[in-house]
């Protein structure tokens, strides 16, 4: 099965040069200009697939950061980028905040998992304020009893299923928490983004660096199809005609004289 | 900010947010004269950017784009070789920028003057921009940006001769074809080593001989080929040169294939080197016969030809050729000829396609027969031509003598005999479609009626200062040879040294 | 060289169906006259290529592609078509061969880069473990964006980006030029009595 694993292996790259030579073959065999500009694309297209094909990994996911790593303490209040972010300083006075009012938190909680990174960011605010209020009362308490802060999260109360709030959490999208890290403070997001991603080391992340190089390309394949057709159209209302055959009769004729027409109309019978 | 850490972006930067203004200028002078305050300023940059290379001490300077590492980031890398390049493109520029204003108000529709200069300024970017980076497919994209306008530029020659516009129709397909196998080529090497920057490249490539890296030699060495024209690739070029307007083509016969050639030289040396297994016998096999052939056969073809620009256009084929041979020694000496050969050739083909334009402006054609009996009536513009002329044959006290005496010592030095005696049959030929030109000019009457009966004066003085400037460069460099010569030597003993001595 | 193999997933056979219809579009490409067809076909193949990229978890290229590749493209070539012609003449034969031959040698030597290749998706080929990986690794310490495309395209090839610009700028200059005001269209329509100026004998 040897032959067979090679052939797994590189079939793609095949096929990918079958479709850049098609477009090849189109530029150079076919004689209308239209037709050329196709085949061009069709060529450029194609060297796109390859590029975007060396940078595939298998099993490997789009480059976004997902935040997999959420997934990696079962959901623990602590690691969420978007609950360390309003500041390093006071994480132990948040889970005591939310144990203290469990039905604000709650709805905060909801909020925060709403999906809405405006909403969440409003909902932060809100629970800084908050936070602020209580923290005094609660500052010795609170880093006493962190734990109790999970357990609030843990086993929410009512209005918000603990199963509920635990799929949230592991579908939550690193975009969103990131956004809302933004918006608190740059460092601090990227830190807490760094250490995410340390944890979450187990999620493959396609190549990104030949997308970027084709986002490039791309864009410079429609530029040269913009200026080529503005050609052909140009050529057509000087010549009367895009086939190439044809232009060249026409500019022998102008050249030569009308022995050429004869010539070229010899050649062809 | 420090000006002299900012100096390496400043040649790209300048004419990159000058030429959208262009855009904004009302038609007439206000955007010729931006346009040239451009290449001005550019040109003191670089300028600048030579001096400060050549006397740094690691011979090189490299500028982080946007201050991220490479290989991370983009890098701008500046040795010598590149610095002169950056000069002979930016001081072409200064030159036929100025130049061009009579000429374009006599080819180019008023109302399209600002799009025009822009599109020109911004095929000087690109091509500054090709030759300034260290960063493979930052070529490509700085490649496009300067062919996309000269395509443009090339069909702005149909308001005189529609068939600029075919003309510009193949140069793009061709061109975009050769763009393409470039990429294709930095795909593989890519895929090979997993990095875009030069040096890492170079790096990472030595020692590594898979069939990838082959093959990305292979789609570089073609699609470089077909930009700079390399000899049975060439089809594009003499339609191109020919029918484009006299300003762009003087601009671009002087920059455009040089860039190219350059290019060439720094994937060759600079990110193969002579590690890689293929280097010996793509000289040897490839670079060389294929010189040798466009010298004479483009020579041959120029000598039939009874249009002066079309004539001067397979001529650049054949001198091409030159370049190629020089490189292909692999030797200090031949790299050192061929870079000689780069600068100098863009002197005498610009001087020469100046010269082109002057007749354009005023008989109406670049016909040879439009070029009878200049002498009398053109005498300025004639003498421009016939020292040009000598210089690109290759007569003492011009750069085309120097140019040919670093390359027969070369030929001589790498044991090619044959390449020498080969050189100088060529540079007959060169007398022979030259002294054709020139005999023309000198010893035939004038028309008195028709349509070549030229007014008895010769260019206004705005076109005939810049010319007789280039000219002049033509006599001095080929008197005075410490800029070009031990400029270009050092470069290319920096640039043997980095590909690893002889193959 | 790595200890990496590739499985027989769904994945192949949704990869495999995707390249073929590919395949068969640009035959179809090649082989039709009829100009319209074309340019939709070409609507179709970079519709098909983005579709293609979702599988190789290019999303942004895909996206990218689907509205610049199948929409703005055609849109072009539409528009192109139909300034110029609809319908592509039988053409002379004589020079399909060298085309099969230049297509030939080019396709042979990809192909024989292609036995050295590392095996699609490898995760340890060079092109993956070097600087792609870095950014993957390096993007949350020095931008935290979370698209890590977004941030290599905005940030650490920047520069790459703003001549991407550039290009489009050229491109508006070049077809303005072409075809805009003063432009010289239509002042040089079929004019094959009377030859050239530049080139009167």
């Amino acid at each position: 099965m040897e032959w067979f694993d090679f052939v797994l292996e590189r079939y793609n790259y095949w096929i990918v040069i079958i479709l850049m030579m098609t477009g090849l073959y189109i530029v150079f065999a076919r004689g209308n200009l239209v037709k050329k500009i196709v085949g061009l694309n069709l060529f450029q297209t194609s060297v796109f697939i390859y590029y975007l094909t060396i940078g595939k990994i298998a099993g490997g996911t789009a480059p976004i950061y997902v935040g997999g790593e959420l997934d990696h303490g079962g959901g623990h209040g602590e690691e969420a980028p978007g609950h360390d972010a309003p500041g390093h300083d006071a994480p132990q006075g948040s889970d005591a905040s939310l144990h203290e009012t469990p039905e604000g938190a709650s709805d905060h909680v909801n909020d925060l998992f709403g999906g809405e990174a405006g909403s969440d960011k409003i909902a932060n605010d809100f629970a800084s304020n908050d936070l602020k209020e209580t923290l005094k009362d609660f500052q010795a308490q609170g880093a006493a009893a962190p734990t109790g802060g999970e357990a609030s999260l843990h086993t929410p109360p009512e209005g918000v299923d603990g199963k509920i709030a635990n799929d949230a959490f592991q579908n939550i999208k690193k975009p969103e928490s990131i956004e809302f890290s933004i918006g608190d403070g740059h460092e601090a997001g990227a830190n807490s983004l760094a250490d995410a991603v340390h944890q979450a080391s187990e999620v493959i992340y396609t190549n990104p660096l030949p997308h970027v190089l084709i986002l490039t390309a791309i864009v410079v394949g429609v530029a040269t199809t913009a200026v080529g057709l503005a050609l052909a159209v140009r050529i057509r209302e000087a010549y009367g005609t895009i086939e190439e055959d044809e232009l060249e009769v026409i500019d022998n004729v102008a050249e030569f004289g009308e022995e050429a027409r004869a010539r070229a109309e010899g050649a062809a019978s | 900010m420090n000006f002299a850490e900012q100096l390496p972006v400043l040649p790209i930067i300048t004419p990159l947010v000058m030429a959208p203004v262009t855009l904004l200028l009302p038609k007439g002078r206000a955007p010729w004269a931006w346009a040239t305050l451009a290449s001005w300023l550019t040109f003191a940059a670089c300028v600048f950017l030579l001096r400060e290379v050549s006397a740094s001490s690691a011979g090189f300077i490299s500028y982080h784009l946007g201050d991220w590492a490479p290989p991370l980031g983009i890098e701008y890398r500046v040795d010598l070789a590149n610095a002169l390049v950056l000069l002979l493109v930016s001081g072409i520029a200064s030159l036929v920028f100025p130049f061009a204003y009579r000429s374009v108000q006599l080819e180019i529709d008023e109302r399209q003057s600002s799009l025009f200069y822009g599109a020109l300024l911004i095929c000087m970017t690109g091509l500054l921009g090709v030759t300034i980076t260290g960063d493979a497919f930052n070529v490509f994209v700085f490649l496009e940006i300067s062919s996309l306008s000269t395509y443009a530029l090339i069909a702005m020659g149909a308001r005189r001769d529609r068939r600029a516009l075919t003309a510009s129709f193949n140069y793009l397909v061709m061109g975009t074809i050769g763009a393409t196998f470039f990429v294709i080529g930095i795909g593989l090497l890519y895929q090979a080593t997993g990095t875009l920057n030069m040096a890492d490249l170079h790096d990472k490539l030595a020692g590594n001989h898979s069939r990838v890296v082959d093959a990305g030699f292979a789609f570089i060495v073609v699609g470089m080929g077909l930009k700079l024209a390399m000899f049975p690739m060439h089809l594009w070029l003499p339609n191109a040169y020919t029918y484009a307007p006299s300003a762009v083509s003087a601009f671009i016969a002087a920059t455009a294939t040089k860039v190219a050639v350059y290019v060439l030289i720094r994937f060759l040396y600079s990110i193969f080197g002579f590690d890689f297994s293929f280097m010996g016998s793509a000289f040897t096999f490839v670079l060389l016969p294929l010189g040798l052939a466009g010298m004479f056969v483009a020579s041959f073809v120029a000598v039939f030809q009874d249009d002066v620009k079309r004539m001067l256009a397979y001529s650049s084929v054949a001198q091409i050729g030159y370049m190629l041979l020089g490189l292909s020694f692999a030797t200090v000496e031949g790299l050192t000829a061929s870079l000689v050969h780069v600068f100098n050739h863009a002197l005498m083909k610009g001087a020469l396609f100046m010269a082109v334009a002057c007749v354009v402006l005023r008989a109406g054609s670049h016909s040879v027969e439009a070029f009878a009996g200049l002498a009398r009536r053109m005498p300025f513009t004639t003498w421009a031509f016939i020292l040009s002329g000598l210089s690109l044959i290759g007569v003492p006290l011009t750069v085309g003598f120097i140019s040919k005496w670093y390359l027969l010592q070369a030929a001589f030095a790498a044991g090619h005999w044959y390449a020498g005696f080969l050189i100088v049959a060529s540079s007959l030929i060169a007398l022979l479609y030259v002294g054709r030109i020139v005999e023309v000019m000198v010893l035939r009457e004038p028309a008195e009626e028709g349509k070549y009966a030229i007014p008895a004066r010769d260019a206004p003085l705005s076109m005939l200062i810049p010319m007789w400037i280039m000219v002049a460069a033509n006599i001095y460099f080929g008197v005075n040879t410490e800029l070009t010569g031990e400029i270009a030597r050092r470069a290319a003993e920096a640039l043997m040294m980095v590909a690893g001595g002889a193959p | 060289m790595s200890a990496f193999e590739v499985e027989l997933t769904p994945i192949v056979f949704l990869d495999l169906s995707l390249l073929t219809m590919l395949i068969l579009v640009a035959f179809a490409m090649l082989r039709s006259r009829h100009l319209f067809a074309v340019v939709m076909l070409s609507g179709i193949y970079s519709l098909l290529s983005a579709a293609f990229f979702v599988s190789l978890d290019a999303v942004d290229v895909a996206f990218t592609e689907a509205a610049v590749g199948a929409g703005v493209s055609t849109v072009l070539m539409l528009a192109g078509m139909l300034l110029t012609a609809r319908r592509e003449k039988p053409k002379t034969p004589g020079r399909a061969p060298v085309a099969l031959a230049v297509v030939f040698v080019t396709g042979a030597a990809l192909a024989y880069a292609t036995i050295d290749m590392p095996a699609f998706g490898d995760p340890d080929a060079p092109a993956n473990s070097y600087v792609g990986q870095q950014y993957v690794d390096e993007t949350p310490n020095d931008i935290a964006v979370p698209n890590i495309v977004t941030a290599v395209l905005a940030s650490y090839r920047g520069f790459d980006t703003m001549g991407e610009t550039m290009v489009i700028f050229t491109a508006g200059v070049a077809v303005m030029l072409l075809l805009g005001l003063g432009s010289a269209r239509g002042g040089r329509e079929v004019s094959d009595a009377e030859p050239e100026d530049g080139e009167a004998k």
